[in-house]
Formats: structure tokens, C-alpha cells, sequence
């Protein structure tokens, strides 16, 4: 995206919601209340949001989560959810065991 | 590092027809999936696909798969499972989880194939155990034979909420209710009529207030709403259920491509974040191809198409085939993949209200709203005629491109046409010798034979039936109309399971000749 | 738009987060200017948590001692962040006798300069942390360090600041820098022209180029740092662990996942397509290395790995605090990848220098201008 974003500009009081103890990100057990209230604190990016709160950092990184949050940060900033950049994607795509990741199977060679 | 040609990421639709154009091609093509089983979302759908012979109408979704497994095969394509491609690396490297180890790749191309996963809404209560997607519900019951609950509310009125709805009651779970916030059904008016006319209420213009439980959930409420989706007081109802199943859209599972730098961009159109492409595939990366609904939500028809698509651009690019021969392979595609985006659901109509069918014939209100066709709509249609003796009723009243109807009929009498979305017309004078092939070759299970006056007061009606227990000849039961309310006393003149007829039995009932033209179904009692 | 202000920080890390903080509690005015979209984007989210006084050069020696001292025990309360800062001490492991040297050379010296730091062998480690194996067969132990999260720590930082009046902007890299009559004076990005007396670059690796366009060189190189983190597991123990040829470093987080960090040996050699990114032989190395010391760990499951560039100096020291030759201008960076736990003390202490012209901490030693050829 880049593009200039002044932190200071006037994104309104946060005013309490009547849903605002609903969880949102299920393996991290992260309330609609508490991304509201970063999106107040400053965290206006959905990485920052990430970093600060752990959402999207369980173990189904972000894939039920994700959607609902850039939806609730978005509507925090008074923004369209497209105009949130998601947060980087990163290996390994499914949790896998240490024991796993490190065997790595050996190299077949051609030349014997 | 052991090098393929191409290496494919999913073995679903678009995957494994990727593997097999490529393998056609003379490429060494490697296949990974993650699952046990081969065929993605295919080997879940029991229903009959929709579309023309080339697209594999009137084939259900998990003989689809077979027979694309079988074609991989054939061809020399290494469908590797059990095998998770956990991480798509720079200069197209893949690493594999398979087992208790992890295996490095490199493929001179790639096609990333993984498709989507569902999404979620949320209310009050929605992380309670028992709310689930339709589509995991789907897995539970058809892939696993386990049944996902007794009572369920669907939410989403799309073609995975109807069809899924379908399935869950021929499982035997009691649907209690549809239920959609948007104004109109979301997904084809056939699918819904079936749903209907087992009795399932639609509840259109209603969402979710809460699900109730402490463990998990024991009922739901819902509420209608207005044009801005708030609710509106005084409209909750209030629903027993042990299972909500959310069928709310799916999401593409882009991860892959993202990792390895592909650039990706925000789409609501195709369901998110997908990767930058031209038409046949080709992303930002040289060499990585996608397909399916990875680059945008679509369906396991156009899927495949695209999945081809892939395969034959991949071959290009490592110089297997030339441009000259892709063009011309490409445009035949193209073609293809056009006839399948046509009639009132193509993707360039999605939003848009449509109130007449290309035939100039309004559509039905009621269906949209409620699920199916009011009895004072049905006869504005090319399909329903009225004559002596037993003849095909054929209650297809929406473009979508279909057209197994017309070729099942050996004598003439339904005709469709060059155009695939046209709706289908009972032929006149044409002779009817009730075979039932019509019946059963309709995939959205929306013909009926139908012998208005037997000449003793009654009629009958051949419909469709694919539920278990079969009745038996003689059971006395209860006629239902559209609406699936019982309308009259009906008794099972005959079971007809066919080899022909693919699993969908003919069930004909008689009932008094005054509700020959709206009992639609049968329900023993 | 607010383009002047008493100082203008350059980078959104948590050296820049941390000065404009201590900055805005004395009163002073602070436009803090970020390249990428996100605060925190760099070395300041990637870092492995290490809160430690051993295994460092003595020059740094001072500064985060101070820190832990006087910063790091009420820095949650003081931020209202949880910062997760513990200090159960550091676990330097070898295996070999040439790591006991490495380690003992360390030990020593640090001890010159005041720190509680002694070699134990492997018995004792063991009786501190019965989780490792028996191929550990010594240690440095240092009961003073420790670890925090540098996620919550560097957005603390940012979110007090910008409580305090500082004023953020993410997406405006700085292109140039300029001297107006002998003193700096204008921070350029492609957007705007900023303005200010005081002007601090602390961009990491991005540092050079800037202070490049007014004739200064710190001399910098790029290293990849590669990380990966396991779902939660139940607790373990508390210390910070690493290792004589810091083959792995790591503790476990109060959410109860591993967070470590490693090398394949190959880190000068890796690129990055776009967004620093792993190479697909490190994490199974480091997986390896972490089982030898930890077989308990073999089933705990990876969720992710990242990498992060570190901004590497030919000494392994920063370069920080004023250059005489330019009024006004101030540099922090080139952390060689440990940077956080001295940040709180860094922050600090370059807030007291922009506006006292003094330290309570001596930083002759990390001046820029230190670098000499051999003879």
C-alpha cells in the first residue's frame, strides 16, 4: 500500500459497544472490545494489530480470524476493509511437529 | 533437490485437471494434497452437476472425481497424499510434510491449486461447539459418514446452503429453518424448490441474533431485518437446534502464494485476497501458475476448466507445446469456461436484480423470497403445459446453463436449444412414453411426470426421490405442495430404482386429480 | 499535516518509539516518520526477546545495565503495556570445550565491568533448567538478564508516545537530509519537506543512505536474522537461553509458545523477495539444534517462522549519540540484531542528550566516528 498515514489524524472517541465481549479470534480468545480499543491506542494497520493484541498468531494463523478483524478495524477507522493490507503470510502453512521440520529426507542424487 | 516439470499444490478439481492437461503434454507432473483422499471439495458433493455434456452434467460431483482421478492416472501424473506443501520458497521451491519428514522440490513451474476454506460471521454465541461450517458439515456426513447434528439451522441461502440443506435432511437432520439476511435467495431457484418442498421454511431478510448453550448450543434466535440490516424489534423467532451451519462464503487460501512474493490484491469480487493473473493463470511470479478457486470463488465446473487452462500455459512456458498451439487450446477453453458464466447467475450479474428471464418471462417472485414457486407463477413457464395422459412437467423457471433435460428425452419432448441458459419447453404433440429418464437426468431435480386425470378422480405424479427408506408400494402418506405443506392425502403407486436413473429413485404417487398440478412431494406417515 | 516540531525521529522502531517517548515526557515536540506501513516494521518485531547483559561487547555493557537497573522492572506499569518482561536470568550453553572458552572469555570480561555473570558446569545447569540435555556440559549464567516481548514493548512504546502528543507518520521513507548555514535542519521524504532543530536517525540498515546525503558513513552490512515459534506448550521454565556460537536462542513466552532464533551459516549469503523471508534450510537446522539441547520439544509444533535484517557493524557495537560535526544531528543504530533489550536505556538516554547535552551514561565508546584502519 504505502501510503502516508498521520497517526494523529482524529479518528474519534472509542465508544463502548454492547458486543464488545464477543470473541473474535478463537485460538488466541481475543474480544471484539480489545481490537477496538488498539485501533484507539494507535494500531491502525492490521499487522500492528497482530503484533500488539495476537490475533491471527494462533494456531490456524489468522484463517477464521482474519476477515472478521479487518472488518472491525476498518469500520474503527471509518475506512473500507480494502484499503487494510493483511497481515504477511509465512511458512509453514499448516502447525507441524519440530521432530518433522527437522528431517529433512535425504538427497536423491543422479550421479549415484 | 528432485526437480518436476510441474509441481501442482491440491488435488481438487482444478488441480488434478491441471496434472492431467500437462501429463497429456509430455511434463513430468507431480500432484501434492494435503488430504487422504484425492478430489478436494469434489468427493463431498453427492448431487448432480449442472451444465452441458462437455461440462459433465447430470454426473455427480464425487464420480467426477473418479473419473479424474482415473484420467491422472492414465496419464502419468504423480498424485502424491498425505503430502502438505508447507511452504512455497523463492525460485519455486516446495517443502513437503509427508509422514515424519519433509522433502524439498523444485518444479521448473508450479500451479498453485489449494482452493478456499469458509468464512465465518459472528453473533453472540457463535463460538459455542455446534456452530459450524456447511461445508465441514458436509465433510462429517459425506466423507466420514458422521452425522453433524439432529436440528440445524442454515445460515445462507447461497448454492452451498441449499445444496448442503439437502444433503443434511438426507442424512437425516431436521432442517428448521433457512435463513438469509439478504432480501432474495442467494443460489439457484431449483435448489431451493427441492429444499422447500420438504417443508423447510426460508427466512429471507433474517440473520442471526444468538445462539443460546453453555456446552454447546440448544437453540437459536433469529430476527428479520431492515435494508440497512439492523434488526427489527418484535421480529425475533426463536428455534430448537443443536447445530447452526454457517454458509457465508468462502475465502481463497492464498497463503502460498503469498509467502513466495506473489502480488496478491484485494478483491471482493473473487472472495478476497487473491493473486494478480491474466485469464489463463499466470501470476506476478514467472512460472507460477493458479487455478480454481484460489484465484477467485467460483464452482468445480469452471474449476476444472481453468485447472486446463494451467496446465496447457505451464506446458507453453516450458516449451512442450507451442504458442501457436496454446492460443488455439486456450481459446477453446475460453469458450468454455463463457458458456458456463451465462444465464441469471453469471458473474457479471451477481448484485443485480434480475426480474425477467431472457425469454421476457418474470421471474418468480415467490421463489426468491420464500424458495419456491407460488402456484399462481408455475404455469407462466415454457415447461409446464397441461395435456391428456402422462407427460413431462418440467419446473426449471430460472437461465442457468443446464441441458441434460433434452438430451434424456429419446422422443423430443423437452427442447432446450443451441443456447444452454435458455429455459426448457415441453414440446407440443411430442410422445411421451414415461420412462422417467427426464426425471432422473434433471439435476436440480425439477421434472415431474405428471397424468393430470387417471379417469377415476385422481392423478399421478413421478417426482424425484432421494431419501432413504425407499416407501414401498401401497404406503399411504401425505402429498406436499411447493410450499412443503401437506395439501392432500397421497399413496406410492410405484418405487422405480433404474441403473439408468443413477441412484435418484422415481417415486410416483397418486393423489385426487384437483392437486395434480401442485403436490410436488411425498411424505409417509 | 504537522511538518516542523524540536526533533524529528527517523524510524518507527523501538529506539525511535522509545526516544520520542522519553522526549514527550520532558515536554518536547516529536514528528516521528516511519518508511514502511507499520510501526515496529523492522528489527524491533523480529528479534528473538532478549532482555541481556552477557554475551555483550563491554562498550554496551554500561547502557543496558543501566537500563535493566532503572527501566525494565516498571516499564509495563509505565507504558500500561504488558511488556512480559522476566528476569530469570541467561543460560549460555556450550558443548565442547572450545565453547567453555568462548564462554569463560566472555564471562571474564564482563565481570571486569561489574556484571554478576559465572561459568557453572553442566551439573548446575541442569538443577537450574532440568529440561536440557546431557550433551550440555557448561554454561555462563547471569541471573540479571532475561526477557520480554518486543511486539507489546515497541507498541507500548508508540501508543504512550503518541498519548504524549508525538506525532506519527508510517508510509514516508526519507529520502534526504538537509543542513541549512551549518546546522541540520529538513528531514525530505517524497511527500513533504519536514523541519525541525533536532533530528535523529535510528532506520536501521536504512540509516546509512539517509546520513549518506549529508557526508556521513556508518558503515553497515545486512544479515539475515531467521526466527520460528511453536503453539503454546505448557510452562517449562523462565530463563533466556542461548548459546556459545549462537547457533539458537530462545525463551518460552508467558502465552507459552518457544520463541527462537538460529542460523544455517548461510545468513550473508540469503536474499529477500520483497519482505525478508527464510530460507527453506534454516528452520529444519534450527529445529535440530534446538532438539539437541531440548529433546522434550520434538513433538511441540512449529505455527510459524519469519526473518528479520539485522543492521550488522564490522565491530558488533552501535553507533550512537551525537555527530559533532553536524548540529543537531544524532544517530542510533547499527545494533548487529540485539538492540532491544538496550532500547528502553538507549531511548532514554539520547532524550536526556538532545536536551541536556549530557548522559547518565558514558557513550564515548559507541561514537560513530570510531572506525579505524588496522595499521
Amino acid at each position: 500500500m504505502n501510503s502516508v498515514n498521520d497517526r494523529s489524524r482524529d479518528i474519534g472517541p472509542f465508544v463502548p459497544g454492547p458486543d464488545d465481549d464477543m470473541l473474535i479470534c478463537r485460538c488466541e480468545e481475543i474480544t471484539k472490545g480489545e481490537i477496538r480499543m488498539a485501533v484507539h491506542d494507535g494500531m491502525w494497520t492490521l499487522t500492528e494489530i497482530r503484533r500488539y493484541l495476537r490475533t491471527g498468531m494462533g494456531l490456524c494463523q489468522g484463517q477464521t480470524c482474519s476477515r472478521l478483524v479487518k472488518g472491525i478495524v476498518a469500520r474503527e477507522l471509518g475506512i473500507s476493509p480494502a484499503e487494510l493490507e493483511p497481515a504477511t503470510s509465512r511458512v509453514p502453512m499448516r502447525p507441524i511437529e519440530m521432530k518433522i521440520f527437522a528431517n529433512e529426507a535425504p538427497d536423491e542424487r543422479e550421479d549415484g | 533437490m528432485k526437480r518436476y516439470d510441474l509441481i501442482i499444490v491440491g488435488a481438487g478439481p482444478s488441480g488434478l485437471s491441471a496434472g492431467i492437461e500437462a501429463a497429456k503434454r509430455g511434463l513430468k507432473v507431480a500432484i501434492f494434497d494435503e488430504n487422504e483422499k484425492p478430489g478436494g471439495q469434489l468427493f463431498k458433493q453427492i448431487h448432480k452437476f449442472f451444465g452441458s455434456k462437455e461440462h459433465r452434467a447430470k454426473v455427480r460431483g464425487f464420480v467426477i472425481g473418479q473419473q479424474l482421478l482415473d484420467e491422472a492416472d492414465e496419464a502419468g501424473v504423480e498424485v502424491v497424499l498425505n503430502a502438505t506443501v508447507i511452504g512455497l520458497y523463492q525460485d519455486k521451491e516446495v517443502v513437503v510434510k509427508r509422514g515424519n519428514e519433509i522433502e524439498h522440490f523444485k518444479g521448473n513451474a508450479i500451479v498453485i491449486a489449494t482452493g478456499a476454506a469458509e468464512n465465518m460471521v459472528t453473533f453472540p454465541g457463535w463460538t459455542l461447539p455446534g456452530v459450524i461450517g456447511a461445508g465441514a458439515a458436509q465433510t462429517m456426513m459425506n466423507l466420514h459418514g458422521v452425522l453433524p447434528g439432529k436440528k440445524v439451522l442454515m445460515l445462507g441461502s447461497g448454492n452451498v446452503g441449499l445444496v448442503v440443506s439437502f444433503q443434511l435432511e438426507q442424512c437425516g437432520c431436521e432442517v428448521v429453518a433457512l435463513v438469509d439476511a439478504a432480501p432474495r435467495v442467494g443460489g439457484y431457484g431449483v435448489h431451493a424448490a427441492k429444499v422447500a418442498r420438504t417443508g423447510v421454511p426460508f427466512y429471507l431478510s433474517h440473520t442471526i441474533v444468538k445462539a443460546e448453550g453453555e456446552e454447546c448450543v440448544t437453540g437459536v434466535t433469529i430476527a428479520e431485518v431492515d435494508s440497512k440490516f439492523q434488526f427489527i424489534p418484535g421480529t425475533e423467532k426463536h428455534f430448537d437446534v443443536d447445530t447452526i451451519c454457517l454458509a457465508v462464503g468462502l475465502s481463497p487460501m492464498s497463503q502460498l502464494l503469498k509467502m513466495a512474493g506473489c502480488k496478491m490484491e484485494d478483491n471482493p469480487k473473487r472472495g478476497g485476497q487473491v493473486p494478480i493473473c491474466d485469464e489463463y493463470g499466470r501470476t506476478s511470479l514467472p512460472g507460477v501458475f493458479v487455478a480454481g478457486d484460489v484465484s477467485g470463488i467460483e464452482e468445480a465446473s469452471s474449476a476444472m476448466i481453468e485447472g486446463r487452462m494451467a496446465g496447457i500455459a505451464a506446458a507453453e512456458y516450458l516449451g512442450y507445446i507451442e504458442k501457436k498451439d496454446l492460443d488455439t487450446e486456450l481459446a477453446a477453453l475460453d469458450l468454455a469456461l463463457d458458456g458456463l458464466r451465462q444465464g441469471m447467475f453469471a458473474p457479471k450479474n451477481r448484485g443485480k436484480a434480475i426480474e425477467q428471464t431472457e425469454e421476457g418471462i418474470a421471474i418468480s417472485q415467490n421463489l426468491l423470497l420464500h424458495g419456491y414457486v407460488a402456484d399462481e407463477e408455475i404455469d407462466r413457464f415454457p415447461g409446464v403445459t397441461h395435456r391428456s395422459g402422462v407427460h413431462p412437467v418440467i419446473e426449471c423457471t430460472q437461465n442457468i446453463p443446464c441441458n441434460p433435460c433434452q438430451d434424456a428425452c429419446k422422443k423430443g419432448c423437452i427442447s432446450i436449444g443451441a443456447n444452454i441458459t435458455s429455459l426448457p419447453i415441453a414440446v407440443e404433440g411430442a410422445d411421451c412414453i414415461n420412462c422417467g429418464m427426464c426425471v432422473a437426468s434433471c439435476s436440480g431435480q425439477a421434472i415431474f411426470l405428471v397424468d393430470e386425470d387417471c379417469g377415476d378422480g385422481t392423478a399421478t405424479v413421478t417426482l424425484p426421490y432421494e431419501f432413504l427408506p425407499l416407501p414401498e408400494e401401497g404406503t399411504k402418506g401425505k402429498g406436499l405442495g411447493r410450499d412443503g405443506k401437506v395439501i392432500c392425502d397421497a399413496e406410492v403407486v410405484s418405487v422405480k430404482s433404474l441403473k439408468a436413473f443413477d441412484k435418484t429413485s422415481l417415486l410416483t404417487m397418486r393423489v385426487p386429480k384437483e392437486y395434480a398440478t401442485k403436490a410436488r412431494f411425498f411424505k409417509a406417515v | 499535516m504537522k511538518t516542523k516540531a524540536e526533533v524529528i525521529i527517523i524510524g518507527g522502531g523501538i529506539i525511535g518509539c522509545a526516544t520520542a517517548y522519553y522526549l514527550a515526557k520532558m515536554g518536547i515536540e516529536v514528528i516521528v516518520l516511519e518508511g514502511s506501513d507499520h510501526i515496529g516494521n523492522g528489527g524491533s518485531s523480529r528479534n528473538g526477546g532478549g532482555v541481556r547483559q552477557s554475551g555483550r561487547d563491554v562498550r554496551e555493557l554500561p547502557l543496558v545495565m543501566y537500563g535493566i537497573r532503572n527501566l525494565w522492572p516498571t516499564l509495563s506499569e509505565e507504558l500500561e503495556v504488558d511488556c512480559e518482561y522476566h528476569q530469570d536470568g541467561n543460560l549460555r550453553l556450550g558443548k565442547t570445550e572450545k565453547h567453555r572458552e568462548i564462554l569463560t572469555r566472555l564471562a571474564d570480561s564482563a565481570r571486569n565491568v561489574g556484571l554478576d555473570v559465572r561459568m557453572i558446569d553442566g551439573d548446575e545447569v541442569r538443577a537450574i533448567n532440568p529440561y536440557l540435555s546431557d550433551e550440555v556440559i557448561c554454561a555462563s549464567w547471569c541471573p540479571t538478564d532475561g526477557h520480554a516481548n518486543p511486539l507489546t514493548t515497541t507498541l507500548g512504546y508508540y501508543k504512550m508516545a503518541r498519548r504524549l502528543g508525538v506525532t506519527f507518520i508510517t508510509g514516508e521513507p526519507v529520502t534526504e537530509l538537509r543542513v541549512i548555514k551549518g546546522k541540520i535542519r529538513q528531514v525530505i521524504t517524497p511527500n513533504h519537506v519536514y523541519e525541525g532543530e533536532n533530528v535523529l536517525v535510528a532506520a536501521g540498515l536504512d540509516s546509512r543512505e539517509i546520513l549518506t546525503t549529508v557526508g556521513i558513513d556508518i558503515p553497515m552490512t545486512n544479515s539475515l536474522l531467521e526466527c520460528l515459534v511453536t503453539e503454546a506448550q505448557p510452562h517449562m521454565f523462565d530463563q533466556m537461553l542461548g548459546t556459545a556460537e549462537a547457533d539458537f536462542y530462545g525463551h518460552q513466552t508467558k502465552h507459552g509458545s518457544f520463541v527462537f532464533g538460529g542460523s544455517s551459516g548461510l545468513e550473508r549469503y540469503n536474499k529477500d523477495n520483497g519482505t525478508p523471508v527464510n530460507s527453506s534450510k534454516t528452520a529444519p537446522c534450527i529445529c535440530r539444534g534446538i532438539m539437541k539441547y531440548f529433546p522434550d520439544l520434538a513433538n511441540a509444533k512449529i505455527v510459524r517462522t519469519w526473518a528479520g535484517w539485522m543492521d550488522a557493524s564490522s565491530d558488533g557495537v552501535p553507533s550512537l549519540g551525537t555527530v559533532d560535526e553536524i548540529p543537531g544531528l544524532y544517530v542510533a543504530c547499527a545494533f548487529n540484531g540485539h538492540g532491544f533489550g538496550i532500547a528502553p536505556a538507549v531511548g532514554e538516554q539520547l532524550a536526556k542528550l538532545i536536551v541536556t547535552g549530557k548522559t547518565d551514561v558514558d557513550l564515548g565508546e559507541l561514537h560513530y566516528d570510531r572506525y579505524k584502519a588496522k595499521i
